[in-house]
C-alpha cells in the first residue's frame, strides 16, 4: 500500500512540471478563448469588457470576410486533400519500385517538408512571378503568362500546389514505410493466380494501407484548415481575398484590430468545424468489418 | 449588461505570466547611473538592442541621462516587434491588462488615435509654442487628437514620386516645380507621352501596384486629399459621406483610367523601375538609397507627388512614422514629457539618420545633415515633406480603414468592381468597428 503511494507520488513528481506548464500556456488560454468568446473583449480597454452572449456568433456569421475565409478554407481543403494524399501514396508506390538510388528521391521528396514555410513561399513567389520559371516555361508550349498568386480565381488553387509540393514528402515517407509493411506473401501468392498489378494494388495494397490512409488524410485535412503562412506571405490574402483563411481571419481581428472576444469566438468556431469534419472523415473511412462487429455488439 | 471579474482576474493573471510580473521600480543604486534623488523614467521601444536603430535609442538615452543627472534616469526596454506588427502590441496590449506600462512608450503614427482614446496614452504636458516649432508641422499634427498634443515622432518617413530623367526626356517631358504639380489631368498626357517609350523596352509608364497592408494607404491616400477627399471627419468616429464621398468616387474612377489606358500592369512586376523598363514609381524614401548603391545605371529624380484637379494647394503628402507618447499610468507626467521631448528632439533625430538613415522629425535635423542640401533627391523629399506632409486618417479604427482602403483600390482598380458600391461596404465594415466608440460617447 506504501509502495503504491510513493509510487504515485513519484509519478505526480515528474508529471507535476509538465502538467503546471500545459496548465498555463495549453488548458487555462483555452478556457480563456471560450469564455472570451462571449465577451466583447478588446485588447486596448480590457476595462470596458462586457459579457454579450451569443452575439459575437450572430456577428461572425454575418460577417462578409468571414464568411468568405471560411469558403476558401474549405476550398482549399477540398483542392489539398485529395492532390496531397494521393499524390504521396503514388510517390511511395513509384519509389517503392525504384531500386537504383531509393535514398536520393527520398531525401529529394523529402526536402521540402524539413523547409521552413516561409522559405518555401518566398521560394514559389519567385516561381509563379509574371516574369518567373514556370511563365517561361509555358511560353515554350506557346500557353500565354498566366498571372497566378496575382489573380483572384488562380491565386488558391496556386497556392494548394505549392502547399501539396512542400507537404508531400511527409506522408509519402509514412506510405513507404505502410508499403514496406505489407507482407511479400501476400503478392506472391497473389502472382499464382495470375493477378493483374491493378488488381493486387486494389486488394492487397489498399486494404492494408487503409489504416494509414485514414491518419495521413486526417493529417492532411487539420494541416490544411490551420493554413496561414503560406498566403500571409505570398498574397496577404488577396487578390481581392480570394486567399484570405479562417486562421488569417482570426490573427487579423485579434492582433491587428484588438479584437480579441470576436477572434476568440471565431476560433472556436473554427476548432468546431475541424472536430465536426475530423468525426466524419473517421466514421467514413472506417473499415466494414469494424462497422460489422459494431453492429454485432449493438444486437448483443 | 454584466462585468466577468473572474474571467478579467484569470487574463490579469495570464497576463502577468506573460509580461514577466514586473511592474517593481527598482531603487536608486539598484542600477548603474541610477543615483538617490533622481526620478525614475522606464521607456520601451519597438526594436532589437542590436540593429542600428536599437543603438541608436540606447545610446540616445544614455545621452539624456548624462544631461538630466541628479534630475532624472532613464531606463530602456527592447522588445521586438515583427513584420506584421506583432510582438510588441502583444506586450502593450497584455500589460494595459497587467497595469504594467512604462511611463513612456512608443507608438506607430496611425495608432495615436486609437491608444489615446482608450486611455493608453496621456496628453503630454504643455510645450511652449516655440518647443513645438522644433517639429515639422506633419509631426505635430500626427500626434496631435481631440485637440491635444499626445506624441512626438522619433523619426519622420516620406514617399516619393520618383521617375527615370533618360526616359522622360526621351518622351520630351520635363518635371514641374514643387508648388505647381501635376494634375491628374496633366500627368495623364505625361503618361500618354511617356508610353510609347517605355513599350518599346517591355515596361509601363507606372510602376505601381496595391499590395495588402499598410503601404496602399500610405502611398496612395495623397491623390484622394489633393483632390478634397477625406476618409474619417475631425472626431475620427464618422465615415457616412465621407470615405464615400464624391471627390473619392472621382478619384478611384481616376486610377481605373490609369489601369485601363495601359500605364500600369495589373499584376505587380518585379524591379520593372530598377531596370528601367518605368518611367514613375512610388516608393518610401529609402528607394533613393537603394537605387544609387543597386542600380547605378538609372539616373533618379524626385517629382513632386500629383494632385487633384480640386487640389486647393494645401498638404496632402505621405509622413508618419513611430512616435514616443507618455503613458496614461505614468505619475511622472513632467518627466515622461522631458524624456519625449529629448528622445525625439534634434540630437537624437540627427543620430537616427546616422546610424539607422531615418529620416529625423525636426526641422534643425534635417538641415544639419549635409545630404539633405548636396542631394537634390533628398532635398525634394524633405522640401515635400516639411511643406505638403499630411498625417494618415487620425480615427481609433485606424487598421479597418487602411484595410479597407486597400480592399477598395485593389477590388475597384484591379477587379474592376463599382466604386460606389466597394465605397459603401467599406463604410459598413468601419462602422462595425466604431460602433466601440459611439457607445462610449
Amino acid at each position: 500500500m506504501m509502495r503504491k503511494k510513493s509510487q504515485s507520488l513519484l509519478g505526480m513528481a515528474f508529471f507535476g512540471p509538465a502538467l503546471v506548464l500545459l496548465t498555463i500556456f495549453l488548458f487555462l488560454p483555452m478556457i480563456l478563448t471560450l469564455v472570451f468568446s462571449f465577451t466583447d473583449f478588446f485588447a486596448l480597454n480590457p476595462g470596458l469588457t462586457h459579457f454579450v452572449g451569443l452575439d459575437n456568433f450572430f456577428q461572425i456569421f454575418q460577417d462578409e470576410e468571414f464568411r468568405r475565409a471560411f469558403l476558401n478554407t474549405l476550398c482549399f481543403v477540398l483542392i489539398i486533400v485529395p492532390l496531397q494524399g494521393l499524390g504521396s501514396l503514388g510517390l511511395a508506390l513509384l519509389i517503392n519500385k525504384v531500386t537504383h538510388c531509393k535514398k536520393y528521391f527520398k531525401v529529394a521528396f523529402f526536402l521540402p517538408v524539413v523547409m521552413s514555410l516561409a522559405v518555401v513561399s518566398t521560394l514559389w513567389i519567385q516561381i509563379y512571378s509574371p516574369e518567373g520559371i514556370l511563365n517561361a516555361i509555358l511560353e515554350n508550349f506557346g500557353i500565354s503568362a498566366q498571372p497566378f498568386i496575382n489573380s483572384a480565381s488562380q491565386a488558391l488553387p496556386s497556392i494548394a500546389v505549392m502547399s501539396a509540393w512542400q507537404g508531400v514528402g511527409y506522408q509519402m515517407i509514412i506510405f513507404l514505410g505502410g508499403l514496406q509493411g505489407i507482407n511479400p506473401a501476400l503478392y506472391e501468392a497473389a502472382d499464382m493466380d495470375h493477378a493483374t498489378p491493378w488488381q493486387k494494388f486494389k486488394d492487397i495494397t489498399l486494404p492494408e494501407l487503409k489504416p494509414l490512409c485514414i491518419f495521413v488524410f486526417i493529417t492532411i485535412t487539420i494541416g490544411a484548415f490551420r493554413m496561414l503562412v503560406q498566403p500571409m506571405v505570398m498574397t496577404g490574402g488577396g487578390p481581392s481575398h480570394s486567399t484570405y483563411t479562417m486562421v488569417y481571419d482570426i490573427y487579423e481581428t485579434g492582433t491587428v484590430n484588438w479584437e480579441i472576444g470576436l477572434a476568440s469566438t471565431m476560433a472556436i468556431v473554427f476548432a468546431v468545424f475541424v472536430m465536426i469534419l475530423t468525426v466524419i472523415q473517421t466514421i467514413a473511412t472506417r473499415d466494414k468489418e469494424e462497422k460489422d462487429v459494431d453492429k454485432k455488439t449493438k444486437k448483443k | 449588461m454584466k462585468r466577468l471579474p473572474l474571467a478579467m482576474l484569470a487574463a490579469m493573471v495570464s497576463a502577468g505570466l506573460l509580461t514577466g510580473c514586473q511592474g517593481k521600480k527598482p531603487a536608486p543604486g539598484d542600477m548603474a547611473g541610477y543615483d538617490e534623488g533622481e526620478q525614475y523614467l522606464s521607456i520601451w521601444v519597438h526594436s532589437i538592442e542590436d540593429t542600428d536603430e536599437g543603438k541608436c535609442y540606447r545610446e540616445s538615452v544614455e545621452a539624456f541621462n548624462e544631461k538630466y543627472n541628479g534630475t532624472y534616469f532613464a531606463d530602456i526596454e527592447f522588445i521586438p516587434r515583427n513584420d506584421s506588427g506583432g510582438g510588441y502590441s502583444d506586450k502593450i496590449n497584455a500589460s494595459v491588462m497587467s497595469g504594467d506600462l512604462p511611463d513612456v512608450l512608443t507608438v506607430d503614427g496611425p495608432n495615436i488615435a486609437a491608444y489615446a482614446s482608450n486611455g493608453i496614452i496621456q496628453p503630454l504636458a504643455e510645450l511652449t509654442e516655440e518647443e513645438k516649432s522644433v517639429y515639422l508641422e506633419s509631426i505635430i499634427d500626427q500626434g496631435t487628437y481631440g485637440g491635444k498634443l499626445y506624441a512626438l515622432g522619433a523619426m519622420e518617413s516620406s514617399v516619393g514620386l520618383y521617375y527615370n530623367k533618360e526616359i522622360l526626356k526621351e518622351a520630351g517631358v520635363s518635371i514641374p516645380d514643387e508648388n505647381h504639380p501635376w494634375t491628374y489631368s496633366e500627368f495623364l498626357d505625361v503618361l500618354e507621352k511617356v508610353k510609347p517609350v517605355v513599350e518599346e523596352k517591355k515596361g509601363y509608364a507606372l510602376d505601381m501596384t496595391f499590395p495588402v497592408g499598410e503601404t496602399t494607404i500610405y502611398f496612395y491616400a495623397p491623390f484622394f486629399w489633393s483632390n478634397g477627399g477625406e476618409f474619417v471627419d475631425d472626431s475620427g468616429l464618422k465615415v457616412d459621406g465621407i470615405f464615400n464621398g464624391k471627390e473619392n468616387i472621382e478619384t478611384l474612377e481616376y486610377f481605373k483610367k490609369l489601369l485601363d489606358r495601359g500605364y500600369m500592369s495589373n499584376v505587380p512586376v518585379e524591379n520593372l523601375f530598377e531596370s528601367g523598363r518605368a518611367a514613375f514609381k512610388f516608393d518610401g524614401a529609402w528607394e533613393v538609397n537603394s537605387i544609387y548603391s543597386s542600380y547605378p545605371d538609372i539616373q533618379l529624380g524626385v517629382a513632386p507627388y500629383v494632385v487633384g484637379n480640386n487640389w486647393d494647394g494645401g498638404r496632402y503628402t505621405p509622413t508618419g512614422s513611430w512616435a514616443y507618447a507618455a503613458s496614461a499610468k505614468t505619475e511622472n507626467l513632467q518627466g515622461a514629457t522631458e524624456l519625449v521631448k529629448w528622445m525625439s528632439g534634434v540630437e537624437s533625430g540627427t543620430k537616427l539618420w546616422e546610424m539607422a538613415k531615418c529620416f529625423p522629425s525636426t526641422y534643425q535635423a534635417f538641415e544639419s545633415i549635409e545630404i539633405f542640401k548636396t542631394d537634390e533627391n533628398y532635398r525634394a523629399l524633405y522640401n515635400q515633406l516639411s511643406s505638403f506632409g499630411h498625417p494618415r486618417p487620425k480615427t481609433p479604427v485606424y487598421p479597418q480603414v487602411s484595410t479597407s482602403f486597400q480592399q477598395v483600390m485593389e477590388n475597384c482598380v484591379l477587379t474592376g468592381e463599382e466604386p460606389k458600391k466597394e465605397l459603401n461596404k467599406a463604410i459598413e465594415r468601419i462602422n462595425a468597428k466604431l460602433k466601440r466608440y459611439k457607445v462610449k460617447e
